[in-house]
């Protein structure tokens, strides 16, 4: 090991739009350092605050490294060292007893994206729990509502690239923050405004983004919906439309028209907070300057009527017709782009008819019994997860971890909140330790990462994991023995004309490749309309809203069983959300600068660079309420309650409070402590920007 | 937190960091260069990029380094911004070799 030193091409692993390019330098067989792959184009040689140490995770003194039982009452953290054979062989027996006792359906997977690599990630433990007929997990963690609300109105199309947005004359970031959340795409932006273009921050709170765009328009929480259709009355009032666009390559124009003449500015101010001028201006502006970009977050999606403002938005690219250049249109989700095989992924043929599906924000009630109709759960396996910090209702799903009778088996890298309750943890590699091949949710690339370093300790990548797993269960399909390399050649369909002159090989060479698709300046995929709906066309009316509410099978292990069902507006409008118990403030609990989701919430850097938990509170409502600058305060509803450190600032408006998600809660609780498990209307994507609250001075 | 430009800047002036931040956090005078601490994004592009290591990630600063922090944030209050590259001090590559650089 003394003479390892070597460089690797890497990839980042994160649930992040960016999936950086990373070169990693290897010393004495550890990893040294990580950097921003210079030669790719959206890495640009910069990694982020999250990762610039990433050797810090992998060779923590905390890193989990061997199986472990555990010795003491659950939640205290009592864990004692044994063998993979013993751990295999104690959730091999415990399982085949549920299983003779109560059937599969006792048992619930429970994961989503702490690693994103396309064997590791969202669907690593598919086949295996398909196979063993487990209740399905349905994962609406991110991105599910706007998805249901984009694929009605678009289809599963890539949208724009975002190294277009440097062509753009008018970039509309809409519940997007990407100074914190997606920061290789701000050099493209910051290009665009250098030539001239305006940027446009839509966002209750005076985000890094916002300070640095050229308008800030502080909507007010949940209200998106609205000023986009508020934005589409003025477009059809005023003439700005595109006809001859909005005529070849759109349905439904007369009907949408109607509703959007519901929008009059007058009601969009009164609902939004946004002036009657403002509203007539960003509308005029957005529908003048073509090429127009609107990029949406995913907080979007985040409220009643989250997935109506994603089917608003994703129209007013059509209306104004900017999606005829390169730099015009929407950005949401290019993963759309990647041919990739989801039924090698899931195998969803092994699903038997009628088994149950549960929506994964609802763990809690599961848990606790409080869910109707939810199969009785013996027990729980979660990997690529920390539910105790980033689902809702915390209290309820510590209390149900608590369970004596639950069987819950955590696969980490650290002892989290939720592994301090298992009874078995296993250790997982982090991406130093595996092979992965990543697409990308927020670019053009599919990203090569070999190993940098041998597995540490004991620990295992989820195929293997899986593999073991079905070893022990006595699944013997070849499906359960491909190696890894197999599993990367069937993940995908490398005969698309996106893949033409993209191998495994080559990955493995040049670490990264662009999909073959036309370049940034070239690239306007729907300049003469091709939309996979089905009717070919944007559907301004929604035909597929005719089967009502529905969430995308890849983030429900394939399954279209138990849908949601309820009925959905074919037309997209606002609706007025829950009074919420009358409590004085709204909540955002966005993601974190320096976390990334739940992760490096442990990381003493991280932790650093994030600040202590805290509540962003105007200095108006703090000072009537006699808080200080830096006071610890308490926030609470019906739901629960946590303590923060307030931070004054004019950075959100009076009767908006904000608190970064993240942070491990321990023993006081963190912001998920009083968000609810309420759906949004699409997708089954939360809701909390709904969410309201009191405040107090003091714990 | 943020990151910062400590006093290894002075007679370097190299500006290398101002081509490859992505946000332009960085404020000049004629002697050296800060980082607005509000702007920083702790990307850590500008690290590596200074010939003479004079920026450190805030979390790695040394007890003698800690004073640039107040120094970073106060001065960017009042100086102008620098978003273009420009060339080094005519003492920079004397003073690089000074530092062992």
């Amino acid at each position: 090991m003394a003479d390892d030193n070597r460089t690797v091409l890497g990839a980042c692993p994160h649930d992040c739009p960016d999936t950086c390019s990373m070169v990693i330098t290897v010393k004495d067989g550890k990893v040294a350092s990580v950097a921003g792959n210079p030669d790719h184009p959206f890495t640009d040689g910069r990694l982020c605050v999250k990762v610039n140490h990433y050797e810090e995770r992998v060779h923590s003194p905390d890193r989990v490294l061997y199986p472990m039982k555990r010795t003491g009452p659950k939640g205290t953290g009592q864990f004692a060292r044994i063998s993979w054979q013993e751990a295999l062989d104690t959730i091999g027996t415990k399982w085949k007893a549920i299983i003779a006792e109560s059937g599969p359906t006792a048992i619930l997977p429970y994961s989503y994206l702490g690693t994103q690599g396309t064997l590791n990630g969202l669907n690593a433990g598919d086949p295996f729990f398909n196979k063993m007929g487990a209740t399905i997990s349905e994962r609406t963690f991110c991105d599910s509502g706007a998805c249901t609300g984009y694929i009605m109105t678009l289809g599963p199309t890539a949208g724009m690239d975002p190294e277009s947005l440097q062509y753009s004359k008018y970039i509309v970031l809409w519940a997007c923050n990407p100074m914190s959340t997606n920061t290789h795409m701000w050099p493209f932006i910051a290009e665009a405004q250098k030539r001239g273009a305006k940027v446009v921050v839509i966002d209750p709170a005076r985000t890094r983004s916002a300070q640095a765009a050229d308008w800030h328009i502080a909507v007010k929480p949940g209200t998106d919906a609205a000023l986009a259709m508020g934005m589409a009355n003025v477009i059809i009032a005023e003439g700005l439309v595109d006809k001859e666009y909005v005529d070849a390559y759109t349905t439904g124009y007369d009907e949408l028209a109607q509703r959007a003449a519901e929008y009059t500015p007058e009601k969009v101010s009164s609902i939004t907070g946004v002036s009657v001028d403002d509203i007539r201006k960003l509308a005029r502006e957005y529908a003048k300057s073509q090429p127009s970009a609107i990029r949406i977050g995913v907080a979007i999606e985040r409220n009643g009527s989250g997935g109506q403002a994603v089917r608003a938005l994703s129209c007013l690219p059509a209306l104004v017709g900017a999606w005829r250049k390169p730099g015009g249109g929407i950005l949401q989700l290019p993963l759309w782009a990647f041919p990739i095989n989801w039924g090698n992924l899931m195998r969803p043929e092994w699903v038997q008819p009628g088994t149950p599906v549960l929506n994964q924000w609802l763990l809690g009630r599961v848990l606790t019994g409080e869910q109707p109709d939810a199969p009785g759960i013996r027990s729980l396996f979660v990997y690529n997860a920390n539910p105790m910090v980033v689902a809702p209702e915390q209290d309820k799903i510590r209390k149900g971890l608590e369970r004596e009778d639950l069987f819950t088996v955590v696969s980490e890298h650290f002892l989290t909140d939720t592994a301090r309750y298992a009874d078995i943890v296993l250790p997982a590699t982090t991406q130093a330790e595996q092979f992965d091949l990543m697409f990308s949710w927020g670019h053009l690339y599919m990203t090569m990462n070999l190993p940098w370093i041998a597995p540490i300790g004991e620990s295992v990548p989820n195929t293997e994991l899986f593999r073991r797993l079905a070893k022990t269960m006595g699944f013997d399909d070849p499906q359960f023995s491909y190696t890894d390399e197999e599993l990367a050649e069937r993940s995908y369909d490398w005969t698309a004309p996106t893949l033409q002159g993209i191998t495994l090989d080559r990955l493995k060479r040049e670490g990264w490749a662009r999909l073959n698709v036309p370049a940034p300046d070239q690239y306007a995929p729907h300049a003469a309309g091709g939309f996979p709906t089905p009717s070919g066309k944007v559907e301004l009316k929604a035909s597929m809203a005719a089967g009502g509410n529905f969430v995308l099978p890849v983030f429900r292990q394939g399954s279209n069983e138990f849908q949601d069902g309820t009925p959905v507006d074919p037309l997209p409008g606002w609706t007025k959300p829950p009074a919420g118990d009358g409590l004085p403030f709204a909540l955002l609990s966005p993601k974190s600068h320096a976390f990334l989701n739940s992760g490096y919430g442990n990381l003493r850097r991280q932790q650093a660079h994030a600040g202590e938990q805290h509540v962003v509170i105007n200095a108006a409502d703090a000072a009537a309420r006699g808080i200080g600058d830096g006071a610890t305060i308490t926030v609470f509803n019906s739901t629960g309650a946590f303590q923060a450190v307030a931070k004054l600032s004019d950075e959100v408006p009076t009767g908006v409070l904000q608190s970064p998600m993240g942070y491990w809660p321990g023993a006081g609780g963190s912001v998920n402590a009083v968000n609810t498990a309420r759906f949004g209307d699409l997708g089954r994507a939360p809701s909390f920007s709904d969410t309201r609250v009191n405040v107090r001075a003091g714990a | 937190m943020t990151h910062v430009v400590t006093d290894a800047c002075e007679r370097c002036r190299y500006t290398e960091c101002v081509a490859v931040c992505p946000v332009d956090c960085f404020h000049a005078d004629a002697a050296r260069l800060y980082i607005d601490p509000d702007v920083c994004i702790d990307c850590g592009a500008c690290i590596p990029a200074c010939p003479v290591h004079a920026i450190v990630d805030a979390f790695d600063l040394t007890a003698e380094q800690e004073r640039w922090l107040a120094v970073n944030a106060e001065m960017c209050t009042s100086l102008p911004l620098i978003t273009e590259q420009e060339a080094a001090l005519p003492t920079a590559d004397a003073r690089r070799a000074e530092l062992g650089f």
